[in-house]
């Protein structure tokens, strides 16, 4: 801020002060209007919060009297927890396949909904959305009756063509494919309406225009398509990041972590260790705001660079 | 298109038929879709059982949703509404705070608050399983971004015939804004019908209060292998939001360009 600017804030500040009982007027209405969200939010998730953070410094056991502050100890400990890092690295690499197969598939599919723009049309954009009101808890359970060892849909298919049966979950890179792709299916539907409403808002002028100087179907993706849809790509992946990174409800119940943890994740690893008495949860606090750490500062980022940048429009 | 739908829906209805085949059928090869016998065992024994009540269990689940939906709405539309239109002193810290509380993912603070739940004795009450989730940062976001696009002379001309601001919201603002309450409406429901870690944590001796995702969970320790119980209990419970979805799907599929990009 210029001291130009500063010295008009000012002076505006002082002409307002005389009118700032008209200004607040309502002021008692707003914040009887905020109390019931702000004291929910204190209560359940800031004051949760700072529990958090402040036992994740001290070594706390459930025999021990007197609570001892150890800093960043619990920190280190998590660090070097073999466990918690093999899960970061799961999640990392769902993560990774992911971001880039649920994009390119619902970006592939998005188009194919522009360009059907009859009553069929709108029919399949409602049924796509469907299995978004799946819970990963539904999605597990279908998909490990499908995958059965013993006449699962898969093995079923493998014995018409003579094949050997697979024991899918058993296997560990056939373990992490049966994890990744419920979490595809569900959000596919959704994702793909996401980037459909992103096309739409595209103006078609754009295109004509291109087509009359003769622009081939890359160089439209690259140089209209693409910018256009900066945002709707960036929540996406956002989305698509934070869903992976956080994954619980589907690796819980189909594998359980395994096998050999080649399917555990931060979360899983969190609450099978909230109840592991061997680990003081202190250290188990300390991996939790690391998560939070990843997660939100990822999110909160991304967040206010779409906000700033939707302002700037 | 055609065939990514049938894809996309293949494996819920690839499990429904599975519903009716007795124990030995159902992983009978070579695969077949339909049953050669129609058998209603596998309800039968999810009715049958003395310790756990199915119907009680969605019931419970579907009322916590819907109570928590008609709160939830009020608390984070209320707290909108006052961002939006109202001034107040510490506005903007206040907005910073609840909007931070966006980017903290439930599992950091979930040991947390079961011991803040628990000190507030509502572990194993319905309250436990409503009131934590009900305001939300992201909600109160959604909300204000719609209504700094509803035009002000409405609240003018309602200021001249005499309503306050609390009239005005409860008068006009909630009658305006269907569509959005619609679409976040049905999210606050899923996600109350779809929880799982959160019941699984705080209803623990209530088997009463049993939600439906923690039923199914039970199920599918209680009868490994036995698919045609597990799938008929968890395809059952699908009725719900579906039968939601068919009635507002012509506001939530147009809403996703307005929820999607906020």
């Amino acid at each position: 801020m210029s001291a130009k600017e500063r010295a008009t804030k000012t002076s505006f500040r002082k002409k307002l002060f005389g009118k700032r009982f008209f200004r607040y007027r309502y002021a008692f209405t707003g914040y009887a209007m905020i109390a019931p969200a702000f004291i929910l939010l204190t209560v359940f998730v800031v004051v949760p919060l700072g529990m958090a953070v402040y036992r994740s410094f001290f070594d706390y056991r459930a025999y021990a009297a007197v609570q001892e502050f150890v800093g960043l100890k619990n920190y280190l400990t998590i660090l070097r927890t073999t466990s918690f890092v093999n899960s970061f690295k799961n999640a990392l690499l769902f993560a990774a396949v992911i971001v880039v197969v649920q994009l390119l598939l619902s970006f592939t599919f998005a188009h194919v909904l522009k360009r059907c723009n009859t009553v069929y049309g709108r029919i399949v954009r409602t049924v796509i959305y469907v299995p978004f009101l799946i819970s990963g808890i539904t999605a597990s359970i279908v998909f490990l009756f499908m995958t059965n060892y013993g006449g699962g849909l898969i093995n079923g298919i493998l014995l018409y063509f003579d094949a050997d049966p697979i024991a899918i979950i058993m296997d560990k890179n056939w373990a992490r494919i049966a994890v990744i792709v419920p979490t595809l299916w569900l959000g596919f539907g959704y994702n793909s309406l996401v980037m459909y409403a992103g096309l739409l808002n595209i103006p078609k002028d754009y295109y004509e225009a291109a087509t009359l100087d003769g622009a081939g179907w890359w160089r439209k993706l690259i140089k209209i398509t693409l910018p256009g849809m900066t945002n709707y790509f960036l929540l996406t992946i956002v989305g698509l990041l934070t869903g992976a990174l956080t994954m619980f409800d589907i690796p819980f119940l189909m594998t359980g972590g395994g096998p050999l943890e080649s399917t555990l994740t931060p979360v899983l690893y969190l609450f099978n260790n909230y109840r592991n008495v061997l680990q003081t949860s202190s250290i188990t606090l300390a991996g939790a705001i690391l998560v939070m750490l990843i997660v939100g500062a990822l999110n909160a980022g991304v967040f206010f660079g779409v906000q700033s940048k939707v302002s700037d429009d | 298109m055609t065939v990514v739908v049938v894809i996309v829906l293949f494996p819920i209805l690839w499990a429904m038929p599975a519903m009716f085949k007795n124990r030995s059928e159902i992983f009978e090869l070579p695969l077949h879709w339909l049953p050669h016998e129609w058998s209603t065992d596998n309800f039968k024994t999810i009715f049958g059982m003395d310790d756990y009540n199915y119907f009680l269990s969605i019931g419970s689940t579907t009322l916590v949703a819907v109570v928590s939906v008609v709160l939830s709405l009020i608390v984070n539309m209320m707290a909108a509404y006052a961002f939006a239109r109202i001034e107040f002193p510490g506005k903007k810290f206040f907005w910073m705070y609840m909007l931070s509380t966006m980017f903290i993912p439930g599992i950091t603070i979930l040991l947390t608050s079961v011991r803040v739940v628990t000190a507030l004795g509502m572990l194993d009450t319905i309250w436990v399983l409503i009131v934590p989730g009900l305001a939300s940062g992201y909600n109160v976001f959604f909300f204000r971004q719609y209504f700094f696009g509803v035009p002000k002379y409405m609240e003018e001309a309602a200021m001249i015939d005499g309503l306050s601001k609390g009239g005005i919201f409860f008068r006009i603002f909630t009658r305006i804004s269907t569509a959005p309450m619609v679409i976040c409406g049905m999210s606050v429901f899923m996600g109350y019908y779809n929880s799982f870690l959160w019941p699984v944590m705080t209803i623990t001796k209530n088997t009463e209060l049993y939600q439906i995702m923690q039923l199914i969970r039970t199920l599918n320790s209680r009868y490994t292998g036995q698919y045609g119980v597990v799938l008929a209990a968890t395809l059952m419970s699908l009725t719900v939001p579906f039968g939601l979805y068919c009635f507002f799907q012509k506001y939530i599929v147009q809403g996703i360009s307005i929820a999607g990009v906020k």
